[in-house]
């Protein structure tokens, strides 16, 4: 069993978790938070934050079919509770993030018709590409596109979600931090787990490059195309403007004051950024994934 | 923090900074890290892979091992290319 697990336990998830920051939590946020007024009640911003809810909650989709299907790839008893885990955190994931579908108006009767009309294909794509390395029961490869290329990038981009809710829509910023405190353990375990396959079989690097440079371009060509979005970013300015102002601090920087442009900078500076350090420091070249 | 003789490490009361992520007798281990700003105390390192801080009784010196039980890494000190202690992450 890998040595990084030979401190984890189910008991300490136990603790941690349900036990822990999950505690009193109904859906991850506090009972009787609320989605702002506006958000519910302006068509154009409600449509905008049912798209935000839609990529996680198909994202997740896919993290939920992937950590349980890996389980039984897992090729030691460390990895396989480790995510029996992760999979009960994936469902909890598409749980609180569908819940906020019905309360943003979705009905359950529409929901799998609005989650097809509104998933991003590159999304899509990638949890195509993913479920299929798992089908296979491929375990390195269901790690490198799971808990390093996808939960590595989301891990960012979450937080990044968060620090725009914190003052505008504190029922949504709390749903995010204990799925940020979960990625934490996700992404511990990728490059943990990785880090050590390539430090004890050298000989496997190529082939964690190789996945890396098939599974990246999706997942990056999916935050761009969020982040492109203007509307995105006036529905943000019509929150502020509807909650007198406020500061969004992220990495030393107010999100109130960037544009989409920035915003898309700023992202790149940061997810591209962390995920080729995150590589680096496993022994793994990123690789610049070339167009499908 | 109590002062050190000569040589010797000081030694921090460490106090819980609300971190709940883990369990509750290791907290006061660990803190949210604020960003770019946050300055880091010479008891605390920044562990690379899930960005939180992690909190030591003592004074880091090089070679000293740390583990993040947030995201369950272990670390080791190091001299940074700038001569400030940071975190490298054992495998």
């Amino acid at each position: 069993m890998a040595d990084f697990l030979s401190a984890y336990s189910v008991q300490q998830w136990l603790e941690s978790a349900p036990q822990g920051y999950l505690k009193e939590t109904e859906f991850g946020h506090a009972p009787g938070e609320r989605e702002p007024d506006l958000l519910l009640s302006d068509k154009v911003l409600n449509e905008q934050a049912i798209r935000t809810t839609v990529q996680l909650v198909v994202g997740e989709r896919c993290a939920l079919a992937a950590s349980s299907g890996l389980i039984n790839a897992a090729p030691d008893d460390g990895s396989k509770r480790f995510l029996a885990t992760q999979t009960l955190d994936e469902a909890r994931h598409v749980e609180i993030f569908t819940q906020r579908l019905y309360e943003l108006g979705v009905s359950q009767a529409e929901l799998e018709n609005v989650l097809e009309a509104h998933a991003n294909p590159n999304l899509v794509k990638f949890a195509e590409v993913l479920l299929e390395k798992v089908d296979k029961k491929d375990f390195v490869a269901g790690v490198v596109g799971q808990n390093i290329v996808l939960e590595g990038m989301a891990f960012n981009v979450f937080e990044m979600l968060k620090a725009a809710n914190d003052e505008l829509n504190p029922k949504f910023a709390h749903t995010l931090s204990g799925t940020i405190a979960d990625e934490r353990r996700h992404v511990g375990f990728g490059e943990n787990r990785i880090g050590s396959l390539i430090r004890e079989n050298p000989e496997r690097k190529p082939d964690v490059e190789r996945l890396q440079k098939e599974m990246s371009y999706y997942m990056l060509a999916t935050f761009a195309d969020t982040f492109r979005d203007r509307s995105v970013h006036e529905e943000m300015a019509r929150l502020r403007g509807a909650s007198e102002g406020g500061s969004a601090q992220w990495q030393g920087v107010n999100l109130n004051e960037l544009g989409p442009e920035q915003m898309e900078a700023i992202l790149a500076d940061t997810v591209l950024k962390e995920f080729k350090l995150r590589l680096e420091r496993i022994g793994i070249e990123y690789q610049t994934p070339a167009r499908p | 923090m109590s002062e050190p003789e000569s040589g010797e490490r000081r030694r921090f009361e460490l106090d819980d900074r609300g971190f709940n992520e883990v369990p509750k007798p290791y907290r006061r281990y660990y803190r949210n890290w604020d960003g770019r700003g946050d300055v880091l105390g010479p008891n605390e390192a920044l562990c690379p892979v899930c960005k939180i801080v992690v909190r030591s009784s003592r004074e880091l010196r090089p070679g000293d091992r740390l583990y993040c039980m947030a995201c369950m890494t272990w670390l080791t000190v190091v001299e940074g290319e700038s001569g400030r202690l940071e975190a490298r992450v054992v495998y």
